[in-house]
């Protein structure tokens, strides 16, 4: 057995900066609770200025009063990870994820690709074409490749009997030993892995436990390595989005580039193809821009992907600027087949809420379907609204309100009405700049209607209608 | 218009609700012509001082009163019509205010069954109002209650108030129109939606239907309140205003009595004690003078009867003496005579020179000030002991009123408008370090855009909640003892701290109010002190006191010799940079000198300039002149400069022809002009009054300058003195015990200026002997040990209290685990005085296992491989092979002090580096001393301390330290901005300067600084910030 691991060491920072242009401004990801904000990675520019990976935001800031901070998210980080996985499927059929890691069965391939300085640099060819910095190295073991890239990038030990020797210079902090076992061992004085092997097993078992033995045995070959075998998904799903708007086609010509890079990437990790794929372009206001683009056979190589998919895209005139793509490739063969259930119990005209609501939407698109809902805003034009909300916080109840509230309020036509209540003092809304100040009555028309109206605080006349009882 | 009173008023004090202060509710009652203006902030009392103050500013009658949402019942408002009223109210406030936790209040219907007699009651009624409730209202309060009638523009005022009358008559009971203020104008309308949001801890915009929806909550002009109430129902309010006879100047105030034995008069018992002093500080009879003091003194306090104010503190300096627990006076009184004989003080009127104006407060009409030190570790004891002589119910702490500044109400309004919490700490940054800096580029510099309508609305409303009180916090020390239950005459409430229990006024309110507290304040100096005392008696057999040093060792040569050189680490007062600086120059010769010496670093003589002038005199290089004859009585003994609080006072009184109360005035706005203004009315006055005396401006503007600057810092003469006494005694002690000296400040630790560290390596360059910690033969604590080669002949055996992470409880253990038999090796160790790993890790990285395991690397060995012992199976390990482990280097070695002890014997982690350093061209501390005056250096050292004093402006003293001692450099705004990154992270700091030596005192002023961290791999020198 022959194991290869890359090592991502700027995996989330990568993921976040491979999907923008190519910028020497200072950026870092954040992460930590809203009252210890960290630096979770910083980009060159920032590390050069000071930034480093676990100071306080706030210490950071001292440092350099203006850098692009993005939230870093663990859900993008693994879907990196996966797709690497993915990548590395192509590879081998044996490919494992470790922190920060892909490992791959290599001693099959070798056949395949070539002998291992080849293998390797087509390795590191796919990886740089990707945006990925990584480290390599190559080792019996997966555990021992696994160290080896984080001492030596490049470094391959090729058979078994080495691997001790070339384990035992290297600094116990580095081998990735078990949570606080590395400290310890430096306050014993020992420094490296020889230094370690050397003492008595007993011993070290009796002051560290088992783990430590454990990992020994995994990093010597003397036991195999548990770790979470990768299998490739069989649909392709990844989305793009940015903060700023994008109003010309020929924007979208670089992530379009990266979208289908990666689609290559996993088709050929899977060693199939793909006839059929879809780009959601997505806008502020409207339904997305929907763009199928077919092939007349299946195919997986980049270039292809992206020229047929740039084709289809040049010829969509966009209604509206783009905020995010998405590339969608769900007719891809199933790897497994998919179970079914034999006994569907489904009604069949039966239609839960739900599903109705996502039917009707689908019909008649996205907007049409809205959910009328109270807000806390005190404002009477701002008390309702169509889009979803979060916090529920307490209402005032008992306040005469029109059940039909005009969307703007309009002057008052019309003889004057009799005020039958009020005035209803309302000075509020400072706070967004939409300030109000108005004393509202309920009055009843000359035809006997009811009507919500109100005019500037202490003055009467001049009435504005705001609404309609029923 | 009808006339009116205002009933229902919250103030500010009504903490996240109330959105006016005191003053401004009044000045507006005033502007409207309400006949009287009640504030009755929400079961609290902590805002009535306040608004007694702007009453009697404002002319506008105060009616006290409180707010009450009872549990079970409904929302009230108790007004207090008479003396019993109060006192009722003040024991509703306490019993709701101590059921719960700190900050809320819980009351429920039973704590109104005795009907609350003397108080008037108005019901506040619902939306939809309970009749129940208001038939309990009607029975409680017979002929004392209202439905109080609020009418805020809602959807239907006439309605409701329809219903409340048809209710009133259906209840019997009589309707009154109120206005439940929660503000002065209008205008305040948006800062009370930010409280309400920071209350419910939401932004402004979740808040919703919690806001009110209007600003009607406000003191409305009587016009408009005619078109909304009823003439009746206006009416009203001022008949019951009228009711309300009840001031708070009717509150007397009584010291305990108990403290008189029967057959005596407080005074005459005081009389007799003083004598019984007398004898006891005099034995062979009392020297003219002091009985001339002691017989005025106690003439001046039978006239204003503070005899029983006398006789508690020395009950309370009694106690503390009769458990050994060191203590000493300072303050006005405190420094008198009479108190030295009652044995308040060491300060002997004798053997120094008597004070300026000894009891020149008292003569003002003042309050006498008595503030007593105790030994910072026994101090709860002295506080538990006046809890149970007093009962809890005679005696709590002050408040201290937490106020919003510039950080807390910028982070809480901007956290009601909802600013991501980024921003808002960015915000918060912004407004940290004073307001006064220019705000526009302040924000600019950190990346907010100062037009931006957000940003700006944060900025206005946070400098409107700018001095707003936020919540009662327990002061330092200062105890109120009452001769009947304090709840009778103000509310006691809950402190953070458990069993303790706080009255709702502060210090400022108990000066209006005219009451008395004693401050108990803890100072870590007397800790040390007392332990050394105690040292000297059990190692080197003399038997010494406070007093004793201060007397028969007074005007030690020695002793002051050893202060001029600024060989004052770790002595009290006189140890910071800035005093170190001074000495040299100043070079204090006798007592008075010291007391001049802590008075003079501080800001009000820094602001005044009045150092140099004064160094300048007492130097002879500048002739000592007076501004006029009449004030030579006063700045004689500080040679003609205005040094203490006192003589500005004075100066005020002789130059500017001020009456003693105007005087007692001046001091009042010293002390708070800073939140409240009103010290500008004294500038035109005693600047005019002083011109039309033939003053010159200049003398006259600068003595403003320094009473501005007293303000904050104010230092009294009768201060100065009694912290100069200790400082002598800490400094004689220094000087001639170093050894016990060390010892005992280190077994007081934490307190004072320098690290363990520092203070170690200083007794070593005084030739003390310093042995490391071992489980062989430490304890708890510090302790000496003999040794002919160290000073003293008693070396210093550090204890397991220097090992971080070690518990006093184990450390007892194990020592008394080696008392029985020493230990045989580690795991005989481990099982008899019962370590677990935390220990057992602490005391091997600490090296303290070096006799029993040899070196840290075999120590950890031997100590990881100890089992959890079972009982049953003795302390026996099994046999193991032999390891070979190589020894830690001495780099290792020090690493690890520093991070288990913060100190290290061993050589200093410097020198291990100094060939490196000497590479890179930089000088050690020693060399540098050699050097010429301006000459360009570069030197290098470990960054002890970080420190930007406020009076500085822009300057940043570093302390940095080699294995010769510390290298004094001085960073401007400039550098530090342009090498902010070294300036704020360096551990090592290299710096290029200029070095700079005067009068003893040198400095290296920084140009560039270099960041040798790298040299030091992980050494543990954290630096004090001090800022």
């Amino acid at each position: 057995m022959l194991w290869a691991c890359v090592l991502l060491p700027q995996l989330a920072l990568d993921g976040v900066l491979r999907r923008r242009p190519p910028s020497d401004e200072p950026l870092v990801l954040v992460s930590g609770p809203a009252q210890g904000r960290i630096v979770h990675a910083a980009n060159a520019s920032a590390r050069a200025a000071g930034l480093y990976r676990g100071q306080r935001l706030t210490a950071a800031q001292a440092l350099l009063p203006s850098f692009v901070m993005i939230e870093h998210s663990a859900g993008d980080e693994m879907h990196w990870h996966r797709l690497l996985a993915a990548w590395a499927y192509r590879y081998s059929g044996d490919v494992g994820l470790l922190p920060h890691a892909v490992v791959l069965e290599v001693s099959r391939s070798l056949n395949l690709f070539g002998p291992w300085p080849h293998f390797e640099s087509l390795l590191r060819e796919d990886l740089v074409g990707l945006g990925f910095r990584h480290r390599i190295a190559l080792a019996p073991t997966p555990q021992a490749a696994y160290v080896l890239a984080g001492v030596e990038d490049g470094m391959a030990v090729l058979d078994a009997p080495k691997l001790r020797g070339a384990l035992s210079f290297i600094d116990v902090a580095r081998a990735r030993l078990p949570d606080g076992a590395a400290a310890s061992l430096q306050s014993m004085g020992i420094r490296t892995l020889g230094q370690m092997l050397a003492l008595p097993r007993a011993g070290l078992q009796r002051r560290f436990g088992g783990d430590l033995v454990a990992h020994i045995d995994r990093l010597l070959g003397d036991e195999p390595s548990p770790m979470e075998s990768y299998r490739p998904p069989d649909t392709f799903d990844q989305r793009m989005e940015w903060t700023h708007e994008i109003e010309h086609v020929e924007a979208l010509v670089f992530p379009l580039r990266r979208l289908t890079g990666d689609l290559s990437a996993y088709l050929a990790g899977r060693d199939g193809g793909v006839q059929r794929f879809e780009l959601l372009l997505e806008h502020r206001d409207v339904p997305p821009t929907r763009v199928s683009v077919g092939m007349l056979a299946a195919a997986r190589e980049a270039s292809l992907l992206f020229d047929c998919a740039r084709g289809r895209l040049e010829r969509v005139a966009l209604p509206q600027p783009v905020v995010a793509m998405q590339l969608l490739a769900p007719d891809l063969p199933p790897f497994v087949p998919a179970g079914r259930d034999l006994f569907d119990a489904r009604p069949a005209n039966a239609m839960p809420l739900d599903q109705l609501r996502e039917r009707l939407r689908s019909r008649l698109g996205e907007q049409s379907i809205q959910h009328l809902r109270r807000t806390v805003d005190p404002r009477p034009e701002r008390a309702q609204t169509a889009e979803p909300g979060t916090k529920e916080m307490p209402r005032r109840e008992g306040l005469p309100r029109p059940a039909w509230l005009l969307g703007t309020p309009r002057p008052w036509r019309g003889p004057p009405p009799e005020l039958l209540a009020g005035p209803e003092r309302i000075e509020t809304g400072w706070w967004d700049g939409g300030e109000i100040r108005r004393d509202y009555y309920v009055a009843r028309t000359a035809q006997g209607q009811y009507a919500w109206i109100y005019g500037a605080p202490g003055e009467q006349g001049a009435w504005m209608l705001h609404g309609w009882f029923a | 218009m009808n006339d009116y009173a205002e009933l229902h008023c919250l103030s500010n004090f009504s903490f996240q609700r109330g959105a006016s202060s005191a003053l401004e509710l009044f000045e507006r009652a005033r502007d409207c012509g309400y006949r009287a203006l009640a504030i009755t902030d929400e079961c609290s009392l902590a805002g009535i001082v306040r608004a007694l103050e702007a009453s009697r500013e404002t002319g506008v009658p105060l009616i006290v009163g409180a707010e009450f949402q009872i549990e079970d019942g409904p929302r009230l408002v108790l007004l207090c019509e008479n003396l019993e009223g109060y006192q009722s109210m003040c024991a509703l406030i306490t019993r709701g205010r101590r059921v719960a936790e700190k900050g809320s209040y819980r009351v429920t219907r039973e704590d109104f069954a005795d009907g609350l007699p003397g108080t008037l009651a108005l019901w506040i009624p619902a939306n939809e109002p309970r009749h129940e409730d208001g038939a309990w209202v009607r029975s409680l309060f017979a002929g004392r209650a209202w439905i109080a009638v609020e009418l805020h523009r809602g959807p239907d005022d006439s309605r409701r108030l329809q219903a409340l009358e048809e209710l009133g008559q259906s209840l019997g009971l009589p309707l009154v129109a109120t206005g439940d203020v929660h503000m002065h104008v209008r205008r305040r309308r948006a800062l009370q939606d930010v409280l309400t949001a920071t209350r419910h801890r939401c932004t402004v915009a979740e808040a919703g239907a919690l806001l009110f929806p209007n600003g009607e909550r406000h003191l409305r002009r009587r016009e408009t309140l005619s078109a909304i109430y009823p003439r009746a129902l206006m009416e009203e309010s001022v008949r019951i205003a009228k009711r309300c006879t009840f001031q708070l100047t009717e509150l007397k105030y009584r010291y305990p009595a108990e403290l008189v034995p029967e057959g005596h008069t407080a005074f005459s018992w005081l009389c007799h004690l003083t004598e019984e002093g007398v004898r006891w500080r005099w034995p062979q009879g009392v020297t003219p003078k002091a009985r001339r003091l002691i017989d005025g003194e106690l003439a001046l306090i039978e006239f204003r009867k503070y005899e029983s104010f006398f006789l508690t503190v020395k009950d309370i300096v009694d106690y503390a003496r009769s458990q050994g627990i060191l203590c000493q006076g300072r303050g006005s009184a405190a420094n008198s005579a009479v108190c030295f004989a009652l044995g308040v003080t060491e300060v002997s009127p004798d053997t120094h020179e008597l004070l300026l104006e000894r009891f020149i407060s008292v003569e003002r009409d003042e309050a006498p000030d008595i503030d007593i030190d105790f030994e910072h570790e026994r101090r709860e004891e002295v506080i538990q002991y006046i809890y149970r002589k007093y009962g809890r119910e005679r005696a709590a702490l002050a408040a201290t009123v937490i106020c919003y500044r510039g950080k807390s109400a910028v982070r809480d309004v901007a956290r009601a408008l909802g600013l991501p919490m980024d921003q808002v700490d960015l915000l918060a940054k912004v407004f940290g370090w004073d307001r006064e800096n220019v705000l526009e580029d302040n924000l600019r510099e950190h990346g907010l855009d100062p037009d931006n309508p957000l940003i700006q609305r944060i900025c206005r409303l946070a400098f409107e909640l700018l001095d707003f009180p936020r919540h009662l916090s327990q002061h330092v020390g200062g105890f109120v003892i009452f001769d009947q239950p304090l709840s009778r005459l103000v509310p006691v409430e809950n402190a953070a701290m458990p069993d303790r229990t706080i009255i709702q006024w502060d210090k400022d309110d108990l000066e209006t109010m005219n009451l008395l507290k004693v401050d108990c304040l803890a100072l870590g100096m007397l800790t040390c002190v007392r332990k050394c005392l105690d040292l000297l008696r059990s190692h080197h057999g003399r038997d010494l006191s406070m007093a004793k040093i201060g007397q028969d060792e007074a005007n030690d040569e020695k002793t002051y010799e050893m202060i001029r050189n600024a060989d004052t680490i770790g002595v009290f007062q006189i140890e910071s940079r800035a005093q170190m600086a001074m000495l040299p120059r100043h070079r204090p010769e006798k007592f008075y000198d010291l007391v001049i010496q802590v008075a003079i670093v501080r800001p009000g003589p820094i602001q005044g300039d009045m150092v140099h002038p004064y160094l300048r005199r007492k130097r002879g290089e500048e002739e000592v002149t007076y501004p006029s004859d009449e004030l030579k009585d006063v700045f004689e003994r500080t040679l003609g400069v205005p040094l203490f609080q006192e003589q500005v006072m004075k100066l005020a009184m002789v130059a500017a022809k001020y009456t003693g109360g105007e005087a007692d005035e001046l001091r009042r706005a010293m002390a708070a002009w800073k939140r409240h203004g009103g010290l500008e009315k004294h500038r035109d006055k005693l600047i005019g009054r002083m011109l039309e005396r033939n003053y010159t401006r200049e003398f006259a503007e600068r003595i403003f300058e320094q009473i501005k600057g007293f303000g904050s810092y104010g230092f009294p003469e009768s201060h100065a003195a009694s912290f100069a006494q200790i400082a002598y005694v800490s400094s004689w002690l220094k000087c001639h015990y170093p050894g016990a000296f060390l010892c005992a400040l280190l077994n007081a630790q934490p307190m004072g200026f320098y690290a363990p560290s520092q203070l170690v390596q200083d007794a070593q360059r005084h030739h003390v002997r310093v042995r490391p910690v071992d489980v062989r033969s430490s304890h708890w604590d510090n302790r000496l040990e003999p040794d002919a080669t160290s000073a003293g002949g008693f070396a210093i055996r550090l204890g397991f209290r220097q090992v971080r992470g070690c518990r006093e409880d184990v450390a007892l253990r194990l020592a008394s685990a080696r008392e029985r038999m020493p230990f045989a090796d580690v795991a005989d160790l481990c099982a008899r005085a019962g370590l677990d790993s935390r220990h057992q890790e602490a005391l091997a990285e600490a090296g303290a296992l070096r006799g029993l395991a040899g070196h840290r690397h075999r120590a950890r060995w031997a100590m990881a491989g100890v089992e959890p012992q079972l009982p049953l199976f003795g302390h026996a390990s099994p046999e193991e092979e032999a390891v070979a482990l190589p020894p830690p280097t001495q780099a290792q070695n020090t690493l690890a002090d520093y991070a288990r002890t913060g100190l290290s014997l061993g050589p200093h982690p410097m020198r291990q580096i100094r060939a490196r350093l000497s590479a890179a061209r930089c000088v050690d501390s020693r060399t540098l001393q050699n050097r010429p005056h301006a000459s360009r250096v570069r030197a290098a050292g470990l960054v002890t301390q970080r420190q930007r004093p406020q009076t500085a402006s822009g300057v940043t003293f570093i302390t940095l330290e080699d294995e010769f001692g510390p290298i004094n450099v001085v960073v401007w705004s400039h550098v530090a901005a342009r090498q902010r990154r070294i300036y704020l992270e360096a551990r090592l700091m290299g710096v290029d300067g200029r070095w700079e030596q005067v009068d003893g005192v040198s400095h290296l002023i920084a140009h560039r600084l270099i960041d040798f961290s790298p040299f030091l791999g992980s050494l543990d020198s954290r630096s004090r910030d001090f800022h």
